[in-house]
């Protein structure tokens, strides 16, 4: 994860007047090859990883330096539109979560996709994963890892609950199983974009949308699906949920529901397969969790929203960008298609648990062996549905996070109408945020 | 005194001691705790563990973490500095000399002490990522004047009125220019009190965060307190409170120092140039 | 201070030679401007130039991803934004935190200050630097502090005092608006009272002794010679004290980033204007709501100023 330090940056930074001149000032000495620079977000340690194996396997054509963006989703998107709003040329490969993608693409952030990299790095792909890193019918990042939740449950907690977890269970079902067991059902339940995540795989599971044309020429026709009975339902969930689901639920994120279905405050949850059974595997290489825990976790497709229909589980993971100021896209756009590789992206599967996006990699015996449940990510990589695609996403999701939030306090009557007035206002910008 | 009341104002003392120390002996206590210990309820870590301290500092932490702190010493010691001799030319200029606009100078100088941070964010920003001094050493240096300027004006304007003029006068008489009586007899005179300014104005750039998460991206020129905000621990599995924690620590270790050593001349400092002036 | 008028007297008048003439004037002038003007132009550049950038910025509709779109909009932005109830919340809040914390710090300041000039000769280099502890923390730390004491999952607050009612192992601080008010206040007085506690404490011994003593022997009691003599002679620090805090906590926005990042309604104005630019890239409300703040701030200076007759310039010694 090291990275050497930019030396010319820091020396010509002492001096005020010096500013202006010690911008041009990065990059690699005179003779190595070009140095690309990869704004990641933080994992464990796999990208940094995957950017050496690359720079070896270059044969010198070009070295990755890696930067690390800050933990949470919407500040990782803040400090990159910053730096491309202030035309950095430094920016040249960057890891994007998916629903801001449209917002890049349409601010002209992205340096056009070569014909054959698209077609190359989308063949043998999972749909969701080339759904997110499409705008406007072209793809314009390329898909590097899709993430997913399960549903994942402890197999000991649960019995007697009258939960039958081989079969698909709904949102309904384990409120009343965590009542009559009187443990908790972990799910993120605080203020981010983890909430929004939450609310639109439930009204997608139930049928309905968020947004409903996703309008990139104006905003303020934008068509909200918040009032639909799916929507409504959702809401229902949500305020059911909080009451099953611990003291602290308003603040909980996916690192103290995975704490509280450790210590066995929670029999299950609602998890991304890295936040989950790889936080599992490694508490238990530690010692802080018993190794039973491993064999007592068990795994299914995420909760329904309605009985008669399949869920549809949220769609997250990290699609490459190349930034449209990079003095070397096409060097770039090469680097991604190695970052992407089978190889590293089995490597980054069972090394960070971060699933893949292409589909012979859920055959690796290696994967299989580490990630058991890997046939149940890719079935429900195929059912999932990604967060409203629109170049306004932000802006949506925080009016969203502004009025479902805390979960406990929604009336599931009047709050998706509620909301669909915040978010016209706001694209209107008739209101604050 | 009577023994009684010489045990009250002890005992006041003591509850003053706590109050102080409390919430720094728990982020000690909370720094020291190992990951599995961190949710144990209690004030103290049941065993003392230096593991959040090595992720910081040689972890994978640590390429978050140190070139923050080299940031944050950097462009805290420069802007320090350059604040420390531009204010020390301007409160001479007050403390000694008359001239029309010192009343100006004054006000504006208090004018720019209230002044919200936030509210110049948004133009700094837009203008700094126009001039390319958006996420770089100066692009902070400069900002951080407007914080250190004012206070450390007024607290010199303050210390260099108790400096014995006559000397100087006394230099001049004996034929040296106003500039040469400024430096050979006051400099000597008035270091102590541009050292204490400096110590000041040392805590109140060190204490920035608002110009530190908006006017940068990376670790290029993010400092401490930006990069703690924003820290996220060293893997998506780990709670970040511990390494914040350790953190936390080392960037307070300095300020505590200069605390102790100092103590009386920072309060002489502060008194001096926000009461008295 | 009014304190220190008797002080200021001997130090302030400028020792000029006798006879000067109009040349050796206008030297000064010049030499005066010289060594002042750095500073002073460095001052407004960084402060001045920005707030009317804000100011002209404010009147556009302005998408930093979106620049084409720019668009002159007068004082729509203005509008918008005193109409929206979340303005309102926002200033609610911030209002809320300034009155709390400036109350309760200038209480706690004032005892602080009496323990700290009646305490023994021996511990008092104790006081003053354990005092100056939490006013050299930074902010952005005592934040974290005092948070991970309070949270569920790291802290020890409510094992320690869940003998209290409402507290229980399971309280969520973090949870309401006022409980997390509560923690945010706590955090700010416990960094800025030290500062308000020097600030008086200057102040008070700067009290005539004589006037103490004369009432002593009067025969008023320990309370009527606060509120008859101590405190009506050390108004100008209060004020001064006052002033100072109330700009500073007005503007509080480290805290509450850290601790809630605006959760269960506890966004303040700055942090309102901080999310409409730098989050939601929105630089034209943006700017109005940072013009609405600068504008709030100065109110409450000229309020103070004109309200309550503290004469800022005459505490700093110029006539």
């Amino acid at each position: 994860m090291r990275r050497p330090r930019r030396r010319s940056r820091a020396l010509a930074a002492g001096v005020v007047a010096a500013a202006m001149v010690g911008l041009a000032g990065c990059g690699a000495g005179p003779t190595g090859p070009p140095t690309l620079n990869w704004y990641i977000n933080p994992d464990d340690g796999g990208q940094a990883e995957i950017a050496a194996r690359c720079t070896a396997a270059s044969g010198g054509a070009y070295q990755i330096e890696v930067s690390t963006l800050p933990n949470d989703a919407a500040e990782q998107r803040q400090q990159l539109v910053r730096r491309l709003a202030a035309n950095d040329s430094s920016i040249d490969i960057m890891s994007i979560d998916p629903p801001y993608i449209p917002e890049f693409a349409e601010a002209g952030f992205l340096a056009p996709i070569p014909e054959d990299v698209a077609r190359r790095s989308t063949a043998g792909v999972v749909n969701s994963a080339i759904e997110g890193s499409t705008w406007r019918g072209r793809l314009v990042t390329v898909p590097f890892w899709a993430n997913t939740q399960l549903f994942w449950y402890r197999k000991s907690m649960i019995a007697g609950s009258g939960l039958d977890p081989t079969r698909p269970v709904t949102w309904d079902q384990l409120v009343a199983a965590a009542q009559r067991k009187g443990s908790q059902l972990a799910a993120q339940g605080d203020r981010g974009e983890s909430l929004t995540v939450w609310l639109n795989a439930l009204i997608e599971s139930g049928g309905g949308k968020i947004v409903t044309n996703p309008s990139p020429d104006d905003p303020k026709a934008v068509g909200l699906g918040l009032d639909s009975p799916a929507a409504r339902k959702s809401a229902e969930i949500m305020k059911a949920v909080s009451g099953v689901a611990g003291p602290g639920f308003s603040t909980a994120d996916e690192e103290v529901n995975a704490n509280a279905y450790q210590d066995g405050s929670a029999m299950f949850t609602v998890l991304w397969p890295s936040s989950l059974w790889g936080k599992v595997k490694s508490a238990v290489e530690e010692g802080s969790a018993p190794a039973s825990l491993l064999a007592d976790t068990g795994w299914g497709e995420y909760p329904r929203t309605d009985a008669a229909r399949p869920s549809a589980p949220p769609y997250g993971g990290i699609n490459l960008g190349v930034g449209r100021f990079s003095p070397n896209p096409d060097l770039a756009y090469r680097a991604t298609e190695c970052i992407t590789s089978p190889a590293n992206q089995a490597y980054y599967f069972v090394a960070n648990g971060n699933p893949a996006v292409k589909e012979s990699v859920y055959s690796d015996p290696e994967v299989l062996k580490e990630f058991p449940m890997a046939p149940v990510i890719r079935q429900s990589l195929d059912q999932a549905a990604p967060r409203p695609q629109t170049a306004y996403y932000a802006e949506i999701s925080e009016s969203l996070q502004r009025n479902y939030h805390p979960t406990a306090a929604i009336d599931p009557s009047t709050v998706g109408p509620a909301t669909a007035a915040l978010i016209r206002a706001v694209l209107a910008k008739e209101k604050l945020l | 005194m009577s023994t009684r009341e010489k045990v009250l104002w002890v005992v006041a003392g003591i509850v003053i001691v706590v109050y102080a120390l409390l919430p720094v002996g728990w982020i000690v206590s909370l720094s020291l705790k190992s990951s599995s210990d961190i949710a144990n309820g209690q004030f103290l870590p049941t065993e003392v563990s230096w593991e959040n301290y090595s992720q910081i500092l040689v972890g994978d932490a640590a390429e978050l973490f140190l070139p923050a702190l080299r940031n944050s010493f950097g462009i805290v010691l420069i802007a320090t500095f350059i604040s420390c001799v531009l204010s020390m030319f301007c409160a001479y200029a007050i403390a000694r000399l008359d001239f029309r606009g010192k009343k100006l100078i004054l006000s504006s100088a208090l004018a720019v002490a209230i002044f919200p941070v936030i509210s110049i964010v948004t133009p700094l920003f837009n203008l700094w990522r126009q001039i390319g001094l958006y996420d770089t050493w100066p692009g902070l240096i400069i900002p951080y004047l407007s914080l250190t300027l004012p206070i450390s004006i007024w607290t010199l304007s303050a210390f260099f009125r108790e400096i014995p003029w006559e000397m100087e006068q006394a230099a001049q008489v004996d034929g040296a220019t106003t500039w040469q009586a400024f430096r050979k007899v006051i400099v000597p005179l008035a270091a102590p009190g541009v050292f204490t300014t400096a110590i000041i104005a040392f805590f109140i750039a060190w204490n920035d965060f608002a110009y530190g998460i908006s006017l940068t991206s990376t670790g290029a020129a993010r400092p401490v307190p930006a990069a703690l905000g924003l820290f996220s621990g060293a893997s998506q599995f780990e709670s970040p409170n511990g390494p914040i924690a350790a953190a936390a620590v080392i960037v307070t270790i300095p300020v505590v120092v200069l605390v102790l050593l100092f103590q009386r001349r920072i309060v002489a400092g502060l008194t001096n140039g926000a009461v008295k002036g | 201070m009014s304190t220190t008028t008797t002080r200021t007297e001997e130090t302030t008048e400028p020792v000029r030679p006798s006879g000067g003439t109009s040349d050796r004037a206008r030297a000064e002038q010049r030499l005066g401007w010289l060594l002042a003007g750095p500073a002073f132009v460095v001052m407004l550049l960084v402060t001045a130039y920005p707030i009317l950038q804000a100011a002209y910025y404010s009147l556009f509709d302005y998408r930093l991803t979106d620049p084409d779109k720019r668009s002159f909009v007068g004082l729509n932005n203005y509008l918008v934004i005193l109409t929206d109830s979340v303005w309102w919340t926002s200033f609610g809040v911030t209002v809320f935190i300034t009155v709390v914390t400036v109350a309760v710090e200038l209480v706690l300041g004032f005892a602080l200050a009496l323990v700290m000039i009646k305490a023994l000769k021996a511990i008092r280099p104790v006081l003053r630097a354990v005092i100056l502890i939490p006013y050299a923390v930074i902010t952005v730390v005592a934040a974290f502090a005092w948070q991970y004491a309070f949270s569920l999952d790291s802290g020890f607050v409510n094992s320690w005092f869940d003998w209290l009612p409402g507290v229980s192992a399971d309280t969520d601080w973090f949870g309401g608006t006022f409980s997390s008010l509560f923690v945010i206040c706590l955090a700010e007085i416990w960094k800025t009272t030290p500062f308000i506690s020097l600030l008086l404490l200057a102040g008070l011994a700067q009290v005539p002794e004589v006037l103490q003593e004369a009432a002593k022997v009067d025969g008023a009691s320990w309370w009527q010679r606060m509120s008859r003599v101590t405190i009506p002679n050390m108004k100008a620090a209060i004020m001064v004290a006052v002033l100072f805090r109330t700009l500073d906590a007005f503007r509080v926005f480290d805290s509450v980033f850290v601790m809630t990042a605006g959760a269960n309604s506890t966004e303040t104005v700055s942090f309102l204007a901080y999310r409409q630019t730098i989050s939601r890239l929105e630089i034209g409300l943006g700017s109005a709501v940072s013009v609405m703040l600068f504008v709030s701030v100065v109110l409450i200076c000229v309020l103070f100023i004109k309200g309550f007759k503290v004469d800022l310039s005459a505490q700093r010694g110029e006539n």
